[in-house]
């Protein structure tokens, strides 16, 4: 298995345009993709404080495939959330690719989680107002600016063509999520999460919502695509066969990593 | 770029937003048609009046004692001789204004003495006389003279001629196409108004003098050009001071048509020579018009002027206070004369500019409301949106734009609308009323004939700015809302 390296200063994926590094990076590059130290986040209910994550310590390597079990209400979630920079932690440092995320601005951290973060959810979350191909492509509308996007547009509908029809869904291209079955969904949300090319991709539960042998073909183009592009992937998940295919599983039990 | 791609979709995706681009479509629409019709109104009434009348109106005061020690002089040289000197004027005229009375019935009316015996007092009717210089040969004699003179060596110069041609739109109010439902009957030769007509009836005995009779009284009482008027009116005795009867018998020499309801309705207009015989000889003039050169820029400075030399020459009433000078006592301006009527159509304006704002005010509500339901509608999108990268800039931009693209049709439409509208008004308006049976503008109540409408850009260009920032405004706090949205929240929103 090939492992890669992020490239902060183009954003991961090759048709994006160079940037301006988010931090200056203390960290190797070729040190874990993701360092996780000390996260606590608790919400307030009702005025009094209820601990979800009790400072959790998570450490993902460059290319490796890390499967999240725990029951309900363990934390998973939350720290998929915090993981994802969607969740400000109350404690702790969140560390990708050497930069610390949560000290970016909110800018900074909407592009880094734009090029550098794919989700996949339970629910697929496409928007019901675009096609299939249209979905694809938001990512890197949202990456590239209206002149780049337009001077790219073509090379950028074939890429998303490509990555649509890998996924056996060359004939679902104009099809808007309303006209696509589950498991159609979840690959396209799968082609729509991996377009920026990011580094780590994060899954929650992206067979919770399907039949088991759609669930079985959606997962094995993640674990494909995983392996493909030396991406690291965050799976959560109830099910331990699922568990079973990454190459590390990781138990969190009441909000602490075990 | 995802900006305006998701915004334009979601426009279009939602029918919900076109009742807010109807609303900004006809909102400004109607802004646009009614400020255009009202500043047509001004624009018209303005022109009509200040070409019935004239840049500046002196009235002196008359039998007051002047500065000179004399009283105002009942002769219009001097005043005539002081204004003409002024640089900045380029015609001055004398009028002589009186009031009179005639029995209805054109050819059929009654005489002066069945009036004042009461036997058709109920169809009598007041006219206002109005003595004006229409200097018919000299104009064109004294040029030709004046060839003549410098072909045979002689020394004539010819003499400046003014009239009330040079001053008014008397000239275009006689050479005016009659209006096509009265039975105006215009002069034979508008240049030489108060010849004797050469068609009509055949009156019988002495030569009469002619008078030119407002269109609207001329048809109201069936006249035709060459019928016999009596007119009565009433003087005072300069020496005396006894009210005597005065009446005489004019020929018609024809209709005018100045475009001003009352002035068309009530005036008869005579020789003002013939008026100052009419009245016994003790008036000449009333008030002399001013034609100036360029009245936006000289009018006001040349009303203090006027008034300085004309009261320093004699010529009016001065009580010797140099503050009063320019009061608008004895000259006027011509929106002096008016003043009421065009503050009114100017309020009128204005009230209705900011009555409609009202309505352009409601389609902002709408937009409000349609978006504030979109933001509840697509919390699950802005969730979406924000896990993909983009930042809560992005997602005020994207509900901003709809708000812009919304503005941006409604007006556009709006402003295209409102501008044929008024363009086309006249047309809009017959159409409207053979549909409807009634008649919505009613010509006979106005100064004009057609409902008159002015497009200027500078109010066009305000209304559709104010749809944008009005519709900007009502769209920023559903933005505003969309971009605070937590993502968290959006994305368990199902």
């Amino acid at each position: 298995m090939e492992t890669r390296t992020f490239d902060p200063a183009r954003g991961g994926a090759k048709h994006l345009p160079a940037q301006r590094p988010t931090t200056g990076g203390g960290q190797a590059p070729n040190g874990p993709l993701l360092v996780v130290r000390g996260v606590e986040k608790h919400f307030l209910l009702a005025g009094a404080k209820l601990p979800v994550l009790r400072g959790v310590d998570l450490d993902l390597e460059r290319g490796e495939s890390v499967a999240l079990l725990g029951s309900s209400g363990a934390g998973k979630s939350t720290l998929l959330h915090v993981l994802g920079l969607l969740e400000r932690p109350n404690a702790g440092s969140v560390r990708l690719d050497g930069r610390e995320c949560w000290a970016l601005s909110i800018q900074e951290r909407a592009r880094l989680r734009n090029r550098a973060i794919g989700f996949v959810f339970q629910f697929y979350h496409l928007l019901p107002e675009l096609t299939a191909l249209e979905n694809v492509l938001l990512p890197a509308m949202i990456a590239h600016g209206r002149l780049s996007y337009l001077r790219n547009r073509s090379k950028l509908r074939s890429l998303a063509t490509q990555s649509l029809t890998r996924f056996g869904l060359d004939r679902r291209l104009t099809h808007r999520p309303a006209q696509l079955s589950g498991g159609e969904r979840q690959r396209v949300a799968l082609a729509r999460a991996l377009f920026n090319d990011p580094a780590l991709m994060i899954a929650d539960e992206p067979t919770g919502n399907l039949d088991s042998t759609t669930g079985a073909a959606v997962l094995e183009l993640i674990f494909e695509e995983q392996r493909r592009r030396g991406l690291t992937l965050l799976l959560v998940t109830h099910d331990e066969s699922v568990a079973a295919r990454c190459a590390r599983t990781v138990h969190m039990h009441d909000g602490r990593v075990v | 770029m995802y900006r305006t791609f998701l915004s334009w979709r979601y426009l279009r995706a939602r029918l919900t937003n076109l009742i807010g681009i109807v609303g900004i479509a006809v909102a400004v629409g109607a802004l646009i048609m009614i400020l255009s019709i009202m500043t047509g109104f001004l624009e018209e009434t303005k022109r009509t009046v200040r070409g019935n009348l004239a840049d500046l109106i002196v009235s002196p005061a008359q039998d007051a004692q002047t500065s000179a020690g004399g009283p105002v002089p009942r002769d219009p040289r001097i005043a005539l001789e002081v204004i003409r000197a002024d640089p900045r004027v380029v015609a001055a005229s004398a009028r002589l204004v009186w009031y009179g009375l005639l029995a209805q019935g054109g050819q059929r009316a009654g005489t002066s003495r069945d009036v004042l015996t009461d036997t058709e007092a109920g169809r009598m009717m007041g006219a206002q006389l109005v003595g004006v210089d229409v200097l018919s040969f000299e104009r064109f004699g004294y040029p030709l003279l004046e060839g003549v003179s410098r072909l045979m060596g002689w020394p004539f110069r010819a003499p400046l001629v003014q009239d009330d041609f040079d001053t008014t739109d008397l000239l275009l109010g006689l050479d005016r196409d009659p209006h096509p439902k009265r039975l105006g009957s215009p002069v034979e030769d508008p240049w030489n108004p108060f010849a004797p007509p050469r068609t009509g009836a055949d009156i019988p005995g002495p030569k009469r003098a002619s008078v030119i009779v407002g269109e609207q009284l001329f048809s109201a009482l069936r006249m035709r050009r060459g019928d016999e008027l009596e007119l009565a009116t009433v003087v005072p005795d300069p020496l005396t001071g006894r009210v005597s009867i005065s009446n005489r018998k004019f020929v018609i020499a024809g209709s005018f048509r100045s475009g001003e309801n009352a002035m068309d309705l009530e005036r008869i207009y005579l020789e003002r020579t013939e008026l100052a015989d009419f009245l016994g000889g003790g008036l000449a003039f009333s008030e002399i018009l001013v034609k100036t050169q360029d009245y936006d820029r000289h009018g006001r400075a040349l009303q203090v002027d006027l008034e300085r030399k004309l009261a320093e020459r004699g010529a009016i009433w001065w009580n010797g206070r140099e503050e009063d000078l320019g009061a608008g006592g004895q000259v006027r301006t011509w929106e002096d004369f008016r003043r009421t009527l065009l503050g009114a159509i100017e309020n009128e304006r204005v009230l209705m500019a900011i009555m409609l704002s009202l309505i352009l005010l409601v389609a902002g509500f709408t937009i409000f409301a349609i978006l504030t339901m979109m933001v509840a509608e697509k919390r699950r999108d802005i969730g979406i949106l924000a896990a993909l990268g983009a930042p809560p800039g992005g997602i005020l931009a994207t509900f901003l734009l709809i708000g812009l693209w919304d503005a941006l049709l409604g007006a556009s439409v709006g402003a295209l609308l409102g501008v044929q509208g008024a363009l086309h008004i006249d047309r809009i308006e017959q159409w409207l009323s053979g549909v409807l049976g009634v008649q919505i503008f009613n010509r006979d109540v106005y100064f004009f004939d057609r409902i008159p409408a002015v497009v200027e850009p500078g109010p066009v260009a305000l209304i559709v700015g104010g749809a944008f920032a009005i519709t900007l405004c009502c769209a920023a706090v559903p933005a505003w809302r969309a971009a605070r949205l937590d993502p968290l929240v959006a994305l368990r929103y199902e």
